[in-house]
């Protein structure tokens, strides 16, 4: 007797119509070009060699007398953080009367591979803030700073903590050791001093790389299956192109910053010591006692919240906040998810504490 | 009178490139060890890579059994194979021994890289050009003056507001 293998019709169907959009994929997908990233009005504020500081135009008739000053992360770029009108970190602050900045840290060529913490924490970054301070007449500033920004900002408010009124460290990089991140198993075992040595800048490439084995077959098959899936869903589309557009357009990083970033905190894990020290000068967690609000998400797979929670634990700060969300890495900071939850609890405690 | 180019590098300016061209063929020569290495490194990277998808596979054909036989089934198998396949390759990528392996791996790719810095120096040398490290010599110094400046700068901050806010 012959067993009848039958197929699910709604199967064939399925397949039929993911073989469709496939092929209609061109005709219904705008190209990366098209894609507008620059999402909420704003103007160049201050420039230094290949740094600008974005000033965002205000949405609300009242604006918080402190400013915001975000000091986005090494990798990829700002636009993240102002990805799409209804996702937009930027846009839902400024609905809430928060007077916002933005550093972008420009794309570094080779000419720039000597850049090192030094000049982007006591040069670019306290430029920024001093332009901001003398502009918005004010004493000191709130400072964000996500990922490895959030490194950054840190290091920032040991060194200058009279400039920063309050703190935000989103997804912070803070403690290498307790980082449970594929991306720290291969900082630690990597040859820095070699690999800068040899290739100057850290070239996009290598980070592509360390991106494409965060969970590889999640992103690289389930993502673009649900894609072709939603072709047809305009907003689905443009979302998920926005983000592409973002995931693979990130700047080289300068070698000597690179080299001092995986050393001293990956390495050596000397930040969380106090033991690290930044153009000579010593960084110490004591010194950050001013409010600090410190965001991590439980899902994050590109900064465990076992390497930013530490912060919390160390500064010497009395008015400290720990929020942890059940997101991911991005999730945190430009999803829907976010924008309900996330962005209102900081617009409230920046409102707070301005 | 000899027509032939080595005539042109054994005599007067380009005598020098005939020396040149030595270095090359011994940084050629020198740089079959690291690609050996290299190869080597490459190898047992893509071993573990393969050794892993065959642990992955044989633990989804196991759970294949237990996956229901209706219309959602493709999408059941297809959740299965995601989720055991990207567990045991972070398993993987977090290692201890991958890490290393990886490392090592880059570091001999890196070394393969320094033969081919070596190989295009005495080749912009023979041309007159600078070589990378005199490049590098010039962006350092470029970088230690900007800093320079900057922190002069910085003892008298100016800013010049801008001419358009809030227009």
């Amino acid at each position: 007797m012959i067993e009848e293998n039958r197929l699910d019709p709604k199967i064939v169907e399925e397949f039929l119509k993911f073989g469709k959009n496939m092929i209609e994929a061109p005709k219904l997908v705008p190209a990366p070009d098209e894609i507008n990233m620059e999402v909420t009005e704003h103007e160049v504020a201050y420039t230094e060699d290949k740094v600008r500081l974005l000033h965002y135009k205000p949405r609300t008739s009242n604006q918080t007398k402190i400013p915001l000053i975000i000091a986005y992360a090494l990798i990829n770029r700002y636009h993240i953080l102002d990805i799409h009108p209804k996702k937009s970190w930027v846009r839902n602050l400024l609905d809430q009367g928060i007077d916002v900045y933005m550093v972008d840290w420009g794309t570094p060529t080779n000419m720039d591979k000597y850049l090192d913490l030094d000049d982007y924490v006591n040069i670019y970054l306290d430029n920024c803030i001093d332009f901001v301070r003398e502009e918005a007449d004010v004493e000191n500033v709130s400072l964000q700073g996500y990922c490895t920004g959030g490194t950054i900002a840190t290091a920032y408010c040991a060194l200058h903590p009279e400039k920063v009124k309050n703190f935000v460290a989103t997804a912070p990089v803070i403690d290498g050791w307790k980082d449970t991140t594929v991306i720290s198993n291969l900082a630690r075992n990597i040859d820095v001093d070699k690999m800068v040595d040899t290739i100057g800048n850290m070239p996009p490439e290598f980070m592509y790389y360390c991106f494409s084995i965060l969970k590889p077959f999640e992103q690289g098959i389930e993502k673009y299956v649900n894609f072709f899936r939603n072709i047809e869903n305009k907003n689905f589309v443009d979302n998920f192109l926005r983000i592409e557009k973002w995931l693979a357009d990130t700047p080289p990083i300068p070698g000597a910053l690179f080299k001092q970033w995986i050393k001293d905190i990956y390495q050596d894990n000397l930040l969380i010591q106090n033991k690290m020290y930044v153009g000579g000068k010593h960084i110490s967690l004591k010194n950050l006692k001013m409010p600090i609000f410190t965001q991590v998400a439980v899902g994050d797979h590109l900064v465990s919240p076992e390497c930013s929670m530490p912060l919390h634990y160390a500064v010497a700060s009395d008015d400290k906040t720990l929020r942890v969300y059940p997101t991911g890495h991005v999730g945190m900071i430009a999803s829907s998810f976010s924008q309900k939850k996330v962005v209102p609890e900081l617009g409230q405690w920046l409102i707070k504490h301005s | 009178m000899s027509s032939k180019p080595q005539a042109l590098t054994s005599v007067g300016p380009m005598r020098n490139f005939a020396a040149n061209a030595k270095k090359i063929a011994t940084e050629l020569i020198d740089s079959n060890d690291d690609l050996v290495e290299f190869n080597k490194r490459l190898t047992g990277y893509y071993q573990q890579l393969a050794d892993t998808w065959a642990n992955a596979q044989k633990k989804v054909n196991a759970k294949m059994p237990e996956i229901p036989n209706d219309q959602e089934q493709f999408d059941a198998y297809k959740r299965i194979w995601i989720d055991i396949f990207d567990n045991d390759f972070t398993e993987l990528f977090d290692s201890h021994k991958f890490g290393e392996n990886y490392g090592k791996l880059v570091s001999s790719e890196l070394e393969l890289s320094k033969h081919w810095e070596q190989m295009t120096n005495v080749m912009l040398q023979s041309a007159n050009l600078p070589s990378k490290k005199e490049i590098d010599e010039v962006y350092k110094e470029l970088h230690t003056l900007k800093k320079r400046v900057s922190k002069l700068e910085s003892q008298n901050k100016n800013f010049k507001p801008r001419t358009n806010k809030d227009d």
